[in-house]
């Protein structure tokens, strides 16, 4: 029997005697026997070593990071984490406690969230952020649903640069209340907003939201993001962006953001095959009653004393049920306390050192594949950061990622929509340095590029 | 048992290092100069010395499942295997990227499809998706789906409803609501579904029902058979609601009881830790009807190679980045190998044993509103409390001084003064009656401690309202001194 039910000696006949009954089975007469279960195929108990040595057989099949040179990135990035943050991740008083309802037991917790919401209004440059969300796409399908309760209208513009996922993540949210998400065209050559679009569009007056990301889908930094506000008036102005970003950027409230989200998961969160991840949202202040989400605040104990609670519920589903702001109740919170201890542990200097650092690999390794006959990099004429776009001028992207794969580089990732098959087009990927990667990986990159585009058909 | 949780006068994490004056971030090569940061982040610089003693002082002043019981209802906290913390952890668990080429992600791809398939056994159903984050995702992806469902027969125009019984979960009227249909509450009789009110309230505008079973009272809904063939017949679908799914493992599950659609919580059946708030994992399953529109991608097998396929034209696209919370269905993938088939029965035997057993002790303390055979948690009104001028709330606060969780309180609303119970199948019978006796002092304490309470945790009774009244809500607001007052709506 399972080590983890508890099996202290003697004690389930105990409790069957205490209730009067033979067998545990009699508690479930209330089933109707219609709606009973014969075997299921689950198999036999293991033991622990058995699991162990099952799940590293199948362990074994995946080819982690560390056996590439790693150009990944995008939402979801491959931060090396100092080994202080997964220690105080992995203390069980944090992991293994619930949602903290009784906030006297829990202040551990709420400090490191209050924290967590203070290091966001920060980077954010926003007053009040949350105790967080999913992930960064999910908190933009809460942004957009957050600005349609600031404003009246049906159509929400973003990029058309968005990554898919993100934009389709958006469609499924804005489709419950049956409003429509629609793409703000990009000047192929910039890869930047088209801005004539954004003020057509507005006015025909029934727009009630815009999101803008830092850096882009492609890469880029659009100055355009200063001037957004200015256009939008009324109309709610989301920016999401990447918090690594934001130890070197402007924070998108000094220019004008009500609303800024983002991926947290490269703040000390290991990629896990996607998940789990971590939502950022921060908004203003006169906002906070719109805001989705759980939202830790400071208050006092009943000697006066410092203390921290959950507050402002009353948006919350708990309590306002089909009145709510949002739906969400389980968020991210042990996510969001690897992100103050990451954050904390590196320091503001450690971060923009290694934003840094990331950029001067993104260009040295976009100039070197620049020069290369066939390959455009980077694919546009604007500035970048860490991550920039590569576009293949023949051959398809799996083939180019294939052949790198094999010379152990992960070269980037397709920016196309899977559900759409191969674009007309030439073949493009966002490509991100990992901080691993040195001036020897780079140079292997370039070499391997090199040896495809001479031959993209080859092995 | 007398208990002090650890009490550390831990200065905020800004207060632990000089501020320093604001410069500007350093300007990077062929960043424009009007995006450069004018004033450097605003956090301290600390050694991590000091950080792992900070955060490992904020651990000790944060009650786990570790630490002690915690019989929270609906929430089925159950201790965590420390197994499927190690093999998370494994660097070919967690340094895998989401967007590494198919073939060097077979393991992940394998483990998540082996999950899928076990999940769809144990719950009865066609197909099974692990990319909700979390139960709420799970129940807005879920009622995505039945939209889309009904859109494709040209049905969704008049089928604008979810009927829920007054009984559910918080998140269900609030996902119905978000995937724009109106919600009417049915009202339970003796804590269960009243057929004949569903039945008078099906109609052909019905697009869900949305149900518990066994349900927030702890009751299983004997009539399930019945509330699904009136559901069906006005051509509307059931939805399960997979939070107290850790009472029938192995004797009933949705699919059989005529359900169309379910999300589970992994996080509470499945032991993966909930972290104090989150990460969960809110794994939908759905009957062949529904199967189709599932999120993308899905994971297929061809040949003995494992890949991620989009080509689903009904499906309602994403509703997440990359697939599912893969670090959590490693743990429950754990979890349901060590226990077998006859573990995870025996996981619903003991712990329906348990719920039994606590509220037959103390039932005899306060009453017990409705029948008293219970699934995995039961329900206790702390109404005659009243009667000595205290609430539920306040012997919730007295339990904490005992070295354990609170109940849940306050829940289902239409018990008066409610507490929810719920202690799982790993608490052993010595925990449970020391909970009891805990329970016991706490009713014999004098109204003036019950009031006090608690005095044995790192801070006393936590004044909730000013937190609400007078937001403070960050650093920059204790900074700024901005606790500007918020109206109230």
């Amino acid at each position: 029997m399972v080590r983890w039910i508890s099996d202290e000696a003697g004690e389930e006949e105990a409790l069957l005697q205490a209730l009067g009954i033979a067998s545990a089975d009699e508690l479930f007469q209330d089933v109707p026997k219609k709606a009973r279960l014969g075997r299921l195929g689950l198999g036999a108990a293991k033991e622990e070593a058995e699991v162990v040595a099952e799940v590293d057989r199948l362990l074994e099949r995946n080819r982690p990071l560390g056996r590439f040179a790693n150009f990944l990135g995008g939402r979801i990035a491959c931060p090396y984490s100092p080994a202080a943050v997964d220690a105080i991740v992995s203390r069980s008083e944090f992991y293994s406690a619930y949602t903290p309802y009784q906030p006297e037991a829990s202040q551990g917790m709420l400090r490191a969230l209050f924290e967590f919401q203070s290091l966001w209004v920060e980077l954010s440059g926003v007053d009040v952020a949350n105790a967080s969300l999913y992930d960064g796409a999910s908190a933009a399908g809460e942004a957009l649903l957050f600005c349609r309760r600031l404003h009246e209208g049906h159509r929400f513009l973003v990029p058309a640069s968005l990554p898919w996922e993100e934009r389709s993540v958006l469609e499924n949210y804005a489709s419950g209340p049956g409003l429509k998400v629609e793409a703000i065209p990009f000047d192929p050559r910039t890869g930047l907003l088209d801005l004539g679009f954004v003020k057509a569009a507005l006015a025909q007056q029934d727009v009630f939201g815009l999101l803008a990301d830092v850096p882009n889908g492609f890469g880029l930094l659009d100055e355009q993001l200063f001037e957004l506000k200015a256009l939008l008036g009324e109309v709610p102005y989301v920016v999401a962006a990447d918090p690594l970003s934001l130890s070197v950027l402007e924070p998108p409230g000094a220019y004008g953001a009500d609303v800024v989200v983002g991926e947290g998961q490269g703040f000390g969160i290991p990629p896990s095959f996607g998940g789990p991840l971590l939502g950022l949202f921060a908004c203003r202040r006169e906002h906070v009653r719109q805001a989705p989400g759980r939202i830790v605040g400071a208050t006092v104990d009943a000697y006066g004393r410092p203390a921290f609670t959950l507050t402002l519920q009353t948006r919350e589903q708990h309590i306002r049920r089909s009145k709510a702001t949002s739906n969400i109740c389980t968020n991210e919170s042990l996510m969001a306390l690897a992100f103050v201890v990451y954050a904390s542990v590196v320091g503001p200097k450690g971060l923009a050192s290694l934003q840094s650092s990331l950029a001067e690999k993104a260009r040295t390794l976009a100039s070197a594949l620049g020069a290369i006959e066939g390959l455009r990099a980077p694919r546009f004429d604007a500035p970048y950061l860490g991550e920039f776009t590569l576009e293949l001028g023949r051959g398809t992207a799996a083939g180019f990622l294939d052949r790198l794969r094999r010379r152990r580089i992960l070269a980037g990732h397709p920016l196309a929509d899977p559900r759409v098959g191969a674009p007309s087009g030439p073949e493009r990927l966002l490509v991100a340095p990992s901080p691993s990667v040195g001036e020897k990986e780079i140079a292997r990159y370039a070499a391997a590029a090199k040896a495809w585009a001479a031959a993209p058909g080859g092995r | 048992m007398t208990y002090r949780q650890a009490r550390w006068d831990e200065p905020p994490i800004w207060d632990l290092a000089h501020a320093h004056a604001p410069e500007p971030a350093p300007a990077i090569p062929g960043v424009p100069e009007r995006f450069r940061r004018r004033e450097a982040l605003r956090w301290p610089e600390l050694s991590e010395p000091t950080v792992v003693r900070h955060y490992t002082r904020l651990s000790q002043m944060n009650f786990g499942i570790d630490s002690g019981v915690y019989p929270l209802g609906s929430c089925t906290m159950k201790y965590n295997p420390k197994l499927s913390e190690l093999l998370a952890r494994r660097p070919g668990a967690a340094q895998v990227h989401p967007y590494q080429p198919e073939s060097t992600v077979q393991g992940s791809l394998e483990i998540a499809w082996r999950l899928e398939r076990l999940l769809a056994r144990i719950t009865g159903f066609h197909e099974v998706s692990l990319q909700p984050a979390a139960g709420a995702h799970g129940e807005y992806t879920s009622l995505l789906m039945v939209k889309a469902h009904y859109r494709e027969l040209g049905e969704l125009e008049r089928r604008t409803e979810v009927l829920l019984p007054d009984t559910a979960h918080g998140t269900n009227p609030a996902s119905a609501s978000m995937a724009g249909f109106v919600t009417r509450e049915i009202p339970s009789k003796d804590g269960c579904v009243d057929l004949a009110a569903l039945k008078a309230a099906l109609s052909e505008r019905t697009a869900c029902f949305m149900l518990t079973n066994p349900n927030t009272a702890g009751l299983f809904e004997s009539e399930i058979l019945e509330i699904s063939e009136a559901v069906h017949a006005a051509g509307a679908m059931l939805y399960y609601d997979g939070a107290n799914l850790n009472a029938i493992l192995g004797v009933t599950n949705p699919g059989r009881m005529g359900f169309d659609i379910a999300h589970l919580n992994l996080h509470k059946t499945f032991a993966t830790p909930h972290g104090g708030g989150g990460p969960g994992a809110g794994v939908i399953g759905a009957g062949e009807l529904l199967a189709p529109y599932l999120p993308v991608p899905r994971i297929a097998k061809r040949g003995r190679k494992f890949h991620l396929d989009y080509d689903r034209p009904k499906s309602i696209g994403k509703v997440k980045t990359a697939y599912g919370n893969f670090g959590l269905d490693l743990r429950a993938y754990a979890f349901i190998l060590a226990h077998g088939e006859e573990g995870l029965r025996h996981v619903s035997r003991r712990a329906v044993l348990n719920s039994n057993y606590l509220a037959a002790r103390l039932g005899r303390r306060l009453p017990r509103p409705f029948r008293p055979l219970v699934k995995h948690e039961f329900v206790l009104s702390g109404a005659p409390l009243r009667e000595r001028g205290v609430r539920t709330l306040d012997l919730a606060k007295r339990l904490l001084d005992e070295g354990v969780h609170a109940p849940t309180v306050y829940f289902p609303t239409l018990v008066e003064e409610a507490l929810m119970l719920e202690l799982p199948e790993t608490e052993s019978k010595r925990e449970l009656d020391a909970f009891a006796e805990a329970v016991g002092r706490a009713l014999d304490d004098s109204p003036e401690h019950l009031k006090a309470a608690p005095t044995s945790c790192s801070v006393g009774r936590i004044d909730e309202v000013r937190a609400a009244r007078e937001p403070v809500l960050s650093w920059k607001d204790l900074r700024t001194g901005a606790s500007v007052k918020v109206e109230t709506p």
